[in-house]
Formats: structure tokens, sequence, C-alpha cells
């Protein structure tokens, strides 16, 4: 497609980044108000989720650009001859894909990439799903909002019962959140609204810029990579990439990758240090994915070629997990120098439910088996696996999106800030000397000789060959 | 039915039908290794209970039990010693103990011998047999994978030293995702079982079963991601042979 038919449809993103919401409202009366208003509201600093909460009647579907010009036509219907393979077919949004069909000529303002991007704000506010243990909170709330219903209809005054209960649910909230058990917190790990890879890279980067395919011939959905701004600063950002819904969950195979998508991860890691990038990994999958194809193809060569060839990049590695770590599956992008967790996620080797039916002979046991393992952030900590835990806003990062990534984005800016200090003989020895001292043995023990008679005993009587001493 | 004697006689391969039955790290080492060569490395290194962990029973008596049972403390064995004059470095797991699971005491064991073997400049041997990480020492036992993948970059891609890994019968999840595939030369015995994710687990996500053969060493040969089959009982020559070609190499210039 040629640069002429790019639409210049966007607010330029400095202009526009503090002022939000407001500002946009009084450029909307043209007949693209609705593409300009996600585009600036996208270009601000709001959350994404947050702004699909706010503007109601944000009708993304129904935008419609007329005037095109005859080659803009023509391009467009090569562009869909082209797009005519049935795998294509699978994309959740057929019209938006490689970019919308259908744009009008009007001048470009600012940055095209926002117009690269797919992941766009969902059509429809997803249903309110609370967890086992906020019930009683919902109970409250419930209460709450019969009291005004009451009032508006009686026109009496209840607003010191109102205040009340808000303020008990308030109380009960931080109480709940304060003090979450590991199983809780998995929960919180695992809720199908938590911020997802690519909710946190919008609202913590300037520029993003998604970068596809393992030249291979796979793109694999379940891991995004791109380059992105930070502070001005550009970064390499890796990441697993969740549904939102169940359609996007099974397009993205709900965030597990097969070898494609580790084989893509190391390109995009090469490139990276190529280029002097750092490199951010996002870690968030129940693990990797146990398929025929993944067989066949190398799953477990493509992990344990990524964990080796990271100990290698001359480029400093953060690696923060925002959701669930599974095993192999997160650790083949998450050999860093530095480990983040947020404050409610977890870290595993083996998820809770296979643990418990293989030792404890039953998946019910999966609660015991979700303590006895410590798998949330601030047990990692004490073992040293994880070097900080990232707070979350009351109420998990799924209650407040925008403020869950600003404090990511300013834990990782703390790390990076140390790591670019340093140079890439330093970083790569650190970067070994912490996964080296990752492990708890007992040496020196005098063990039963009965413990040993299967090991062969040293028969050795080579001259010079002493026992092996490392320097 | 096959009569131990003669099963042990025929280095535990099923005559009729050349299949490759689990054989214990002892009854590996013993033939391969030159006698008098043998010197063993952290004999003595055994694993903690680092989460108090504690399902039908405890990990510290679990460790206790295999470890009577078994004859072993761990679930490798590592040293060094001469085969066909050659000095190498093998590690040698063993399905026995605790299904060959990877806990901390073997991520250090065999980070010892990659160590050992990058300071000795020695070609280093690891066969593998595990039904993979130890779920009962947590995250820590996932990070040994890590470990040992930064142990084997020194030694491999900056020393550029020979890694040559033997993948056996079952040779499954943390030990395929790390060491057992990143050998210089891969070669898998007859029939071994290698595989990321198990049988079950795959069957369970698709739905479906999973058709015969599947993870057999010989599926794998046919999708490229071994290198060679070797029957047991040349394993030692072949070892010595690919050791010589590697070092007859003429333009090494490190």
């Amino acid at each position: 497609m040629e640069a002429t038919c790019l639409p210049r449809i966007y607010v330029s993103a400095s202009a526009k980044a503090s002022s939000g919401l407001a500002s946009c409202a009084s450029t909307s009366n043209t007949g693209n108000s609705s593409w300009r208003r996600f585009s600036c509201l996208r270009n601000s600093r709001i959350g994404v989720m947050e702004s699909l909460q706010m503007s109601q009647n944000f009708e993304f579907n129904n935008w419609r650009h007329t005037k095109m010009s005859k080659k803009s036509v023509a391009c467009v219907q090569v562009l869909r001859a082209k797009l005519n393979d049935t795998e294509r077919k699978t994309h959740d949004d057929d019209d938006e894909y490689p970019w919308p069909q259908k744009f009008g000529t009007e001048d470009l303002e600012g940055s095209p990439l926002p117009f690269l991007s797919r992941f766009k704000p969902l059509p429809n506010k997803p249903k309110t799903v609370t967890l086992p243990f906020e019930i009683p909170l919902l109970e409250i709330e419930k209460n709450i909002n019969k009291i005004r219903e009451t009032a508006k209809a009686t026109g009496m005054d209840f607003s010191e019962q109102v205040n009340e209960l808000q303020r008990k649910y308030d109380e009960m909230r931080k109480e709940l959140y304060g003090q979450l058990s590991p199983v809780q917190r998995l929960s919180v790990a695992r809720h199908p609204h938590r911020p997802t890879f690519l909710e946190h890279i919008l609202n913590i980067t300037d520029k993003w810029l998604e970068l596809h395919g393992d030249r291979a011939g796979c793109d694999d959905p379940a891991i995004v990579t791109g380059i992105g701004t930070i502070d001005g600063m550009s970064f390499m950002f890796i990441g697993h990439q969740k549904g939102r819904n169940t359609k996007e969950n099974i397009y993205r195979n709900f965030a597990m990758p097969g070898p494609e998508g580790y084989r893509k991860a190391l390109r995009m890691m090469r490139h990276a240090e190529h280029h002097g990038f750092p490199i951010l990994t996002f870690v968030d999958t129940p693990g990797a994915y146990a398929g025929l194809h993944a067989e066949e193809h190398g799953q477990g060569e493509a992990i344990a070629k990524n964990l080796r060839e990271m100990f290698g990049l001359r480029v400093p590695i953060i690696t923060t997990v925002i959701g669930e770590g599974g095993s192999g599956g997160a650790l083949g992008i998450g050999c860093c120098d530095k480990m983040l967790m947020l404050e409610n996620s977890v870290y595993f080797v083996a998820s809770p439910e296979a643990c418990a039916a293989i030792l404890w002979r039953t998946a019910d046991a999966a609660p015991k088996a979700t303590e006895a393992m410590k798998i949330t952030a601030h047990e990692l900590v004490e073992l040293d696996v994880v070097d900080e835990v990232v707070k979350e806003p009351l109420g998990g990062a799924h209650g407040d999106p925008y403020s869950a990534s600003q404090n990511l984005k300013e834990a990782i800016m703390r790390h990076m800030k140390d790591l670019l200090k340093l140079d890439p003989d330093s970083l790569l020895k650190h970067r070994k000397a912490k996964f080296r001292k990752i492990g708890a043995v007992q040496e020196g023990v005098k063990l039963d000789p009965r413990f040993k008679r299967k090991m062969k005993p040293r028969d050795a009587h080579l001259d010079g060959e002493q026992p092996p001493q490392m320097t | 039915m096959l009569h131990i004697k003669f099963s042990k006689q025929n280095k535990s391969v099923c005559e009729e039908r050349g299949n490759h039955l689990s054989m214990d790290s002892m009854e590996r080492i013993e033939p391969s290794i030159d006698p008098n060569t043998w010197i063993p490395l952290d004999e003595d290194t055994i694993s903690k209970d680092v989460l108090s962990f504690c399902d039908e029973e405890s990990y510290e008596n679990r460790l206790i039990r295999s470890q009577e049972k078994t004859g072993l403390p761990e679930a490798v064995q590592t040293g060094i010693g001469y085969s066909n004059g050659t000095l190498i470095a093998p590690g040698v797991m063993d399905f026995q103990f605790m299904g060959g699971s990877m806990g901390s005491a073997v991520g250090e064991k065999i980070t010892r011998l990659i160590e050992y073997a990058t300071q000795k400049l020695l070609p280093l041997v690891l066969v593998c047999a595990s039904g993979g990480a130890r779920m009962q020492e947590g995250t820590v036992s996932l990070m040994q994978m890590a470990k040992i993948s930064s142990a084997l970059h020194y030694y491999q891609v900056q020393k550029k030293l020979l890694y040559i890994s033997i993948l056996t019968y079952p040779t499954t999840g943390g030990v395929t995702a790390s060491f057992g595939m990143l050998g210089d030369i891969i070669i898998a015995e007859s029939k071994a079982y290698i595989a990321f994710a198990g049988k079950r687990v795959i069957e369970e996500t698709l739905g479906q079963k999973v058709p015969d053969g599947f993870q057999l060493a010989e599926a794998l040969f046919e999708n490229g991601l071994l290198d060679l089959i070797v029957p047991r009982i040349l394993i030692k020559g072949v070892l010595s042979e690919i050791s010589d070609l590697y070092s007859s190499v003429p333009y090494k210039k490190n």
C-alpha cells in the first residue's frame, strides 16, 4: 500500500497527551468522530480499559470513511484478494487485518504506528467476574445500590447509610486484599480480566510497534514481540498474550506458545542484541502448548535453545511475571538480569492441579498443592528467585489496570537504570551469577554407606590426577 | 518374559524387539569407563527440603526412603574417567531415584560437572533419564534448568567444547527442555520415550488419543530432532569415534 493510501487521522501524541478526553470531544463532530476519539484516547495517558468504560457510546465497528480515491479502492481490492487465504479467516476482525480496509484520505497527523497495532479496545464491555473471596464485597455493593435506588425512587435522603456502607466496603476490601492467601492470589493471577501484556504495553509506552514472525513459516499469536519507547528510550518487548474474551483466547491459544513462538522470541532477542535494545519480557502463560504439532516441531528443543541463548545476550534483560508463570513455558523467555513479579502473580514448576493429581493423587488437593509449592511473589522473593515484588492497586490489577501498569513502569525503569550502567561482560557475569546461586543442597553430611552402595566408587590411580578442585 | 540374568548380559536389551529397557546408572558407567580411571565428583551432595514440602509424606522422608531403596544419594552420578583412552566428563542420571526428577542437587552436580569440564577442557557426556523437574522443590527446581543452560552456554558457545547428550528411556519435561536437547550431538537409544509434555497431558489438552509410537526416539528422528539412534552395545565405541572426529579438526581458531 502506498503512503498516499494511509489515512491521516491520528491526533498527535504530544499535544493531546495530557488533555485526555475533554479536548477530543470538541473536535469530534465529523463523520470520523469515533475513530478520532479512539486514537485520542489511545494517545492520551488513560488506560485502554478505563477509556472503554468511560466512552459508553463508543461504536468502534460502525465507523466508515467515505470518499476513497479510485487508486486506494484498487489497492484494497488487491489486498483483499491476497488475504483470501483460509487461515486469515481465523482472525477476530477480518476487516481490520492487517490494517483497516476502509480508510479515508485525510491527512495523517502524528505517528502512523497506532494504525498498525491490531490490538483495539473490546467492542463490548466485559461482564464483571467476582472471585469467590470477593462475594462479601459484592453483597455490600448490592445493598449500596439498593439503597441508592430506593433514595432515587422515594426522594428520601439515605446518604448516611450509603456512606456507612461505603466505609464498610472500603475497609473490608482493604482487609481482604491486604492478606490474600496463595490460593486467592492464584485466582487473581488467573482472573479473566487481569490486564494482558498488550494492555500493559499500551499503558506504559509512548510508541509501540508490533513485529511479527519467526521467518520460518509461522507467526505464533501466543507470543507478541515488538519495539517501543518508554520515556524516550527504545526497548524490545516480548511477552505472552492472553485473550480478553473467549474468542481472543482461542486465537491466542490461551497464551500457550508452540516452538514457533519461542523461535520468534529468540529471533527478536537476537535482533535486539544486534541493535542495542534492552529486552523487557512479560510472562503470563499457563505453560507451553502440549499438542502433537508442538511436540513434532521440537517444543523442548525450542525452549532449551532459548534458555541457553539468553545467557549470551549482551543487552540488559528484565523479566516481569504479570500473571501466571507456567514452568518451562515461562522460563523460555525468562532468563534475565532482574526478575520482577506483580504482587498477585504466580510462578510455578507445575500447575497446582497437575501437582495435586500426581503427588496427592486427586485434583481436589489443588489448594494444598498451591500452599505447599510456594508459588506467590512474596514467597519467591524469600527463596531468592525473584528480585522485587511490584505492588498492585487495591483490588488487584484488574480493578485499576492503569495504576498497575504505572507501578510496573516505575519498577522496570528503576532496575533498568542500574543495568544500563553495566558493560556487556559484567551483565553476562551478573546474569549467570543470579541463576548460579539458586538451589538448596546439603554437603559434607555423613551419609550412611547403604545410601551410596550403587554409586561407582573411585578407582583411579592416575598420577597427577588429584581429587578435582576448581579455582 | 525375559530372564533377568540374560537381560543383564545383553545390557538390558530385549533380544526379540531391540527394546532398550531402563538401566540404572551404575550399569551404564561400569562398562563405559576404562578400569581404574573413575573419579566421582560431589558424591555427598544431596537435596535439602527448601520448601518444607509435605504431600502424603514429607519430602525429607521421601528422600531418605529413595536413598535407602536405590542405594544412591541423588538422581545423578557425575565424575571423570577415561573411555577408550580419552578423558571425558560423564554425568549419568538414574530414573530409579524419585523418577530421575531434577532438583537442586541434580542441578548443582551437573552444573559443577560442566564447570569442571570447562576448566579442564574435557568433552562432556550427559545421559538423561528423567520424569522432569522435582515438584517438591517448586520453582527452585525449575531454575535448575536455567542454571545448567547458563553453564552450558559458557561451555559450548564461548569455549566451543563438545557436549554429547544421550537420551534414554524416559526423558521428559524439564530435562528435555534444557540440557537434553542442547547437545552438539544428540544420541537416543532405540524406542526411548522422549517428550516435553507427557502423553496423558497431551491427551487431556487435545481430547484425543495420541498415536502409538508418537514420542519414541524413532519418531523424533523422522522429525529431525535427533542426530543418531545408537544401540546400547555400540555407545562406548561411538562416543570415542565421535571424540576422535572432533579432535581432528584442522581449522580450530579459538
